[in-house]
C-alpha cells in the first residue's frame, strides 16, 4: 500500500514545458532592437514587454501557459527616471568633477536599494498570471530594510571584531580569523539567504493562495556546503589546468615567440585581453550556472502552495556548462547567438522544474493590482539580480 | 466565424472550453455562457509569434486561443487591428533588414557620428566648460601623485621663458613644474590650459636650449587648442553608450576590449594632430624639430635600459599612449 501511494505522488509531478522557438524568437528579438534604435530607445519598453510576453507565453504547466501583463508605458516611465538619474550622476562625476554631488547620488541610491528590490519583486510577480490569476506580493518595505540592516551588521561584525582583537591579541586573532570566516560562509550567509527567501516566498501569492518556503536552516546550510565544495574543487582543477598550460607555453614557446609578431608590443596586449576575456567569461559563466542550479533547486524543493509542491532537478555541472558555453558563443558570434543561448538556458531550467498538485482548478483570485516599474527598471539597468 | 478557446473568469483558476462566435454584424458571442458583446469592447492582444492569443473581456474574463489566423482574419475584416509589428517580426527579410539597421547604426555612430558629435559639441561648448573639472583634477593629482619640482631655478626660468614665447603671453596657459616617481617621464595638459611638466622628462632632454621640452609643451598646447580633452570625454561617452547598448545583457568585461581598441584609436588620432600642431608651432618660431626627435629617442633608450625585457609602459606613460616612437622620430627629424 505504502509503495503504491508513493508512486502516485511521484506520478503527479509534471514538468514545465518550454515551447519557445529559436528562429521565431530571433526575429522578434532583432526587430525589437532595430525598432528601439530607430525610435531612440523609446520602443525599448514595448520591446521588453513583447520579449517577456513571448517567453512567458511559451512556458507551459499542465497544458496552460503563463501570461505577462506589464504595461509598456509604466516601463518607459521607469526607464526615463533611471536613465536621467544615471546621466546626472555621470555629469557630476565625469564631467564636472563635483564628487560631493555624485557621491550624494550614490548614497541616495544605496539608501533606496532595499525599497527598489522590493518594488522589483512586486512588479515581476504582479505582471505575471497563470490561468488569468495574477501573482501578488505583500511584503512590507520595512521588512526589506530590516533584513538588509541585519545582514550588514552581521557580516561586517566579523572583520570588525577581528580587527579590534588583532590590536590586543594578534596571535589569537589570526587563529580565530580562520574559523570566523568558515563560520561566515557556512552558517551566517546561508542563514541570511534563508531569511531573504522566507521574506520573498512567504509574501508571494498566487491569487488568494500564499506560497510557503519550508527549508530549515540545516537544509540551506547543506546546499551551501555542497555548492562551496563543488566550486572549490572546480577552482583547484582550473588552477591545475592553467598552470600546466602556462608552464607548457613558457617552456616551449616563449623563447621562440619573442621574435614573432606575438611578442611585438602592438598586438600582445590585445591578444592577452582577448584570451583573458574569453577565459574570464567562461569561468564566470560556469560559476554563475552552478550557483544558479543549486539556488534554483533549493528554491523549488522547499516551496509549497496549498497541497502543491515544486521539485528542481537541475544538474549544477550541466547548467554551468550551458552557461559557460553560452557566454563564449554569444561573444564569438558578436551577439547573434544571444536568442539561441537564452532559450537553451531557460529550456534546460524549466524542463527540470516540476510541480505536483491535486487540483489545478481550485485557486481563487480577487483581481489584478496596479504596479510601478521603477524598481524593476533600476535593477535591470544596473544588472542586479534579485534571485527570484 | 467560430474560434475555439479556453476561458478563465479571473475569479478562479477553473478552465472552460468555449466556442467564440464572431457574427457578421460585429458581435462577440459565447453562447454557453450567455456572453454577447460588441467586438470593439473586447481587447485582443497583438499577435506575437505563434503564442496563444489573449482576449480580454470588459469584466476581467480572459479567453485564450491558438487560432491566430482566424482571429487575424476577423480583426482585419472589421479593420480593428493591423498586425504591423507581427508582420515585421515574422519575415526573414525584415530580420535581415533589422540586422543591417543595427550594424550600420553602430558603425556610423562609432565613426562618423562620434567624430561629428565630438567636434560639434567641443566647438560649441564654451572654452571654460571643463575648467572646474580641470582644477579639481589637478588638486586631486597634487594630493596623491605629484610633488614639488626639484629643478634648479635656472632651468625653470629657461623653460618658462620658452613657454612664454610659445603661448605668446596668453593668460589661459599655465605651466606647472612637478616631480612624480609614480608618473615617470611625463607631461600632460588639462583642458583649461594647465600644463604639467614632470622633472624626469626634463632630465632626459640633452639639448642645451631645451628645445625638446619646448616641443613637448607645444604638443601639449595642441591638445588644449583642439579641445582634445572635451572631445575625448564625448567620444568615450558615445562608445560606452553604444557598446553597452549593443552588448545589452552581457557583463562589463566584454565591452572592455572594443572600448579599449576604439578609445586608443581616438587617442592616437589626437596625438597625431597634436604632433603636427607642435611641428607647425616650432616652424613658426624658427626652431628645429630635431631636439624633439632626440628627446623621443632618449626616452625610449632610457626605458629600454631601465627595464630590460619588461614592458616600459608603466614607467613611461607619455610614450605608451602615443603613436609608435620610430614613426614620430622620423616625423620630427624630417623638417
Amino acid at each position: 500500500m505504502q509503495t503504491e501511494s508513493l508512486e502516485d505522488s511521484k506520478n503527479s509531478f509534471k514538468s514545465f514545458v518550454f515551447k519557445a522557438d529559436t528562429k521565431e524568437y530571433f526575429k522578434i528579438w532583432i526587430v525589437n532592437i532595430a525598432l528601439s534604435i530607430l525610435t531612440l530607445g523609446i520602443y525599448s519598453a514595448w520591446a521588453k514587454v513583447r520579449t517577456n510576453r513571448y517567453l512567458y507565453a511559451s512556458c507551459y504547466l499542465n497544458g496552460s501557459n503563463f501570461e505577462y501583463n506589464a504595461k509598456p508605458k509604466r516601463i518607459l516611465y521607469g526607464r526615463i527616471i533611471v536613465v536621467t538619474l544615471y546621466a546626472l550622476f555621470l555629469l557630476f562625476s565625469d564631467y564636472l568633477a563635483m564628487y560631493a554631488v555624485a557621491g550624494a547620488i550614490i548614497v541616495l541610491f544605496l539608501l533606496l536599494l532595499p525599497w527598489l528590490i522590493r518594488q522589483a519583486i512586486s512588479f515581476k510577480l504582479k505582471s505575471t498570471s497563470y490561468r488569468n490569476i495574477p501573482f501578488r506580493f505583500s511584503a512590507k518595505t520595512r521588512s526589506f530594510y530590516w533584513l538588509v540592516t541585519l545582514a550588514i551588521i552581521l557580516i561586517a561584525s566579523i572583520p570588525l571584531t577581528l580587527a579590534v582583537l588583532a590590536k590586543f591579541m594578534p596571535g589569537f586573532a589570526a587563529f580565530l580569523a580562520f574559523f570566523a570566516y568558515i563560520f561566515l560562509f557556512t552558517i551566517l550567509l546561508p542563514a541570511i539567504y534563508r531569511r531573504y527567501k522566507l521574506l520573498v516566498i512567504n509574501n508571494a501569492w498566487y491569487g488568494d493562495t500564499p506560497f510557503r518556503f519550508v527549508a530549515t536552516k540545516r537544509d540551506v546550510i547543506g546546499v551551501f556546503m555542497k555548492m562551496g565544495l563543488l566550486t572549490f574543487a572546480i577552482s583547484i582543477a582550473l588552477g591545475i589546468i592553467a598552470s600546466v598550460i602556462i608552464g607548457y607555453l613558457s617552456a616551449m614557446g616563449y623563447t621562440k615567440a619573442s621574435n614573432t609578431i606575438l611578442a611585438s608590443n602592438v598586438l600582445l596586449p590585445y591578444l592577452t585581453l582577448f584570451f583573458g576575456t574569453i577565459t574570464y567569461l567562461f569561468i564566470i559563466g560556469l560559476f554563475k550556472g552552478i550557483s544558479d542550479a543549486f539556488l534554483s533547486n533549493l528554491g523549488r524543493n522547499f516551496t509549497k502552495i496549498k497541497d502543491g509542491s515544486f521539485k528542481g532537478t537541475i544538474h549544477p555541472l550541466r547548467l554551468g556548462f550551458i552557461s559557460a558555453t553560452n557566454a563564449l558563443l554569444i561573444l564569438l558570434s558578436l551577439g547573434m547567438l544571444y536568442p539561441w543561448a537564452k532559450i537553451r538556458y531557460l529550456r534546460y531550467k524549466l524542463e527540470n522544474t516540476h510541480f505536483a498538485c491535486s487540483d489545478y482548478e481550485s485557486f481563487s483570485s480577487s483581481g489584478y493590482e496596479s504596479r510601478n516599474a521603477l524598481g524593476e527598471e533600476t535593477l535591470d539597468f544596473f544588472d542586479i539580480e534579485i534571485g527570484f | 466565424m467560430t474560434i475555439n478557446a479556453k476561458m478563465y473568469d479571473g475569479k478562479s483558476s477553473k478552465e472552460h472550453s468555449v466556442a467564440i462566435e464572431i457574427t457578421q454584424n460585429g458581435r462577440f458571442k459565447i453562447a454557453s455562457h450567455g456572453i454577447d458583446l460588441a467586438l470593439e469592447d473586447v481587447t485582443i492582444s497583438s499577435r506575437l509569434g505563434d503564442t496563444p492569443r489573449l482576449i480580454h473581456l470588459p469584466d476581467g474574463t480572459r479567453c485564450k486561443s491558438e487560432e491566430n489566423d482566424t482571429i487575424d482574419r476577423a480583426l482585419s475584416h472589421f479593420s480593428l487591428q493591423s498586425p504591423l509589428v507581427h508582420k515585421l517580426e515574422r519575415s526573414w527579410k525584415f530580420a535581415l533588414g533589422a540586422l543591417a539597421v543595427i550594424v550600420i547604426t553602430i558603425t556610423l555612430s562609432l565613426t562618423v557620428g562620434a567624430d561629428f558629435t565630438a567636434k560639434m559639441l567641443a566647438k560649441n561648448l564654451p572654452q571654460n566648460s571643463l575648467d572646474s573639472a580641470s582644477r579639481n583634477t589637478l588638486k586631486m593629482l597634487d594630493k596623491h601623485y605629484l610633488h614639488k619640482s626639484n629643478l634648479s631655478n635656472e632651468k625653470k626660468a629657461k623653460i618658462l621663458h620658452l613657454f612664454q614665447k610659445l603661448t605668446d603671453g596668453e593668460k589661459r596657459y599655465k605651466l606647472h613644474f612637478r616631480s612624480s616617481p609614480a608618473m615617470g617621464a611625463n607631461a600632460f595638459a588639462l583642458p583649461n590650459g594647465d600644463i604639467v611638466l614632470i622633472d624626469s622628462l626634463v632630465y632626459l632632454d640633452k639639448d642645451p636650449n631645451l628645445y625638446g621640452i619646448l616641443g613637448v609643451l607645444a604638443h601639449e598646447k595642441g591638445h588644449v587648442v583642439y579641445k582634445h580633452g572635451l572631445q575625448g570625454l564625448i567620444k568615450g561617452a558615445i562608445v560606452a553608450t553604444v557598446i553597452g547598448y549593443a552588448t545589452g545583457d552581457l557583463s562589463f568585461i566584454t565591452t572592455a576590449l572594443p572600448t579599449m581598441l576604439l578609445t586608443s584609436k581616438y587617442s592616437r588620432e589626437f596625438e597625431t594632430q597634436a604632433d603636427s600642431y607642435a611641428k607647425m608651432q616650432l616652424h613658426k618660431m624658427g626652431i628645429s624639430t630635431k631636439p624633439l626627435a632626440n628627446l623621443f629617442l632618449n626616452i625610449e633608450n632610457f626605458a629600454n635600459k631601465k627595464s630590460k625585457g619588461k614592458s616600459s609602459e608603466n614607467r613611461f606613460p607619455w610614450l605608451a599612449s602615443h603613436p609608435i616612437t620610430s614613426k614620430r622620430v622620423a616625423y620630427f627629424n624630417n623638417e
